[in-house]
């Protein structure tokens, strides 16, 4: 078994990626029964959040740099080229939004949110907001995978005629 | 529970009027890197790789927004409904630009 440094990168962005989603969500189902008690868990839920979000997008980007060129070219080359013209092009910037909302959603959770209704339902919003992008975004990484996959298959199918 | 607030606090209500105006700079700032290509080769001179002057673009302005709209009462006087509408908005629309852009053009 041959693990690159390249594989590894991918696979530790896709990682946190879902750790940052998850802590949104736990951010979510914490805010929709916010008490005092669980003020505290609320905001390193949030904060949590906002570290893997930051995580993913220097791993991410490190990978995009520097590896994700010669998977571009593949794909491109194949019959899902649009796994790159739309779902990676689309995935690359609608991340900014996430980890926009995600560096958000720590400030957000400083309020009183046990007290405060309006507070709530920012956090609520922001988390969903969070949650859903980041399954989006998650969706396309498997779609863009899908089109490397089906590239190389095409490859080998063209080169047996 | 206590009785509600109903306000937000104002750093939580400034930063998300910096996180909403943010979202929307960043799909706009996607939008013109794809037609003019100059900008595209300026962002990529600036950062190595123009998807990262694009990032740090965007956490730039939202903590210097944010910074300035919490020090101000101008993101604290507009109703919070309101500026929760106008977030998830800019979110929903910003995002869903993005994929329209890029699967018309």
């Amino acid at each position: 078994m041959k693990i690159t440094g390249s594989d590894v990168i991918l696979l530790a962005h896709s990682t946190f990626g879902v750790l940052g989603i998850l802590s949104a969500l736990w951010v979510f189902v914490e805010t929709l029964n916010a008490r005092e008690e669980n003020a505290g868990r609320i905001r390193r839920a949030a904060l949590l959040a906002a570290l893997c979000m930051s995580a993913t997008w220097i791993v991410g980007g490190y990978w995009y740099v520097h590896f994700y060129p010669l998977d571009r070219a593949l794909i491109l080359k194949g019959p899902w080229s649009w796994a790159h013209t739309l779902f990676m092009e689309t995935k690359e910037h609608l991340f900014f939004i996430t980890l926009i909302l995600s560096f958000y959603l720590p400030i957000a959770a400083r309020d009183k949110l046990y007290a405060n209704a309006v507070a709530r339902k920012m956090v609520l919003c922001v988390a969903m907001l969070i949650v859903l992008s980041g399954l989006a975004i998650e969706g396309s990484g498997a779609i863009i995978n899908h089109g490397a996959k089906v590239a190389l298959l095409h490859a080998d199918a063209e080169a047996a005629r | 529970m206590n009785g509600d607030d109903a306000k937000l606090g104002r750093s939580s209500a400034g930063f998300a009027m910096a996180a909403a105006i943010t979202v929307l700079f960043s799909t706009a700032l996607a939008w013109a890197k794809d037609t003019y290509k100059p900008l595209n080769d300026f962002m990529n001179a600036l950062a190595w790789h123009n998807w990262i002057t694009h990032g740090l673009a965007d956490v730039i302005l939202f903590a210097g927004l944010g910074l300035i709209f919490s020090r101000t009462d101008w993101a604290d006087r507009i109703a919070p409904n309101r500026l929760i509408t106008f977030l998830v908005v800019a979110a929903v629309m910003a995002g869903a630009g993005l994929f329209v852009w890029y699967a018309v053009f």
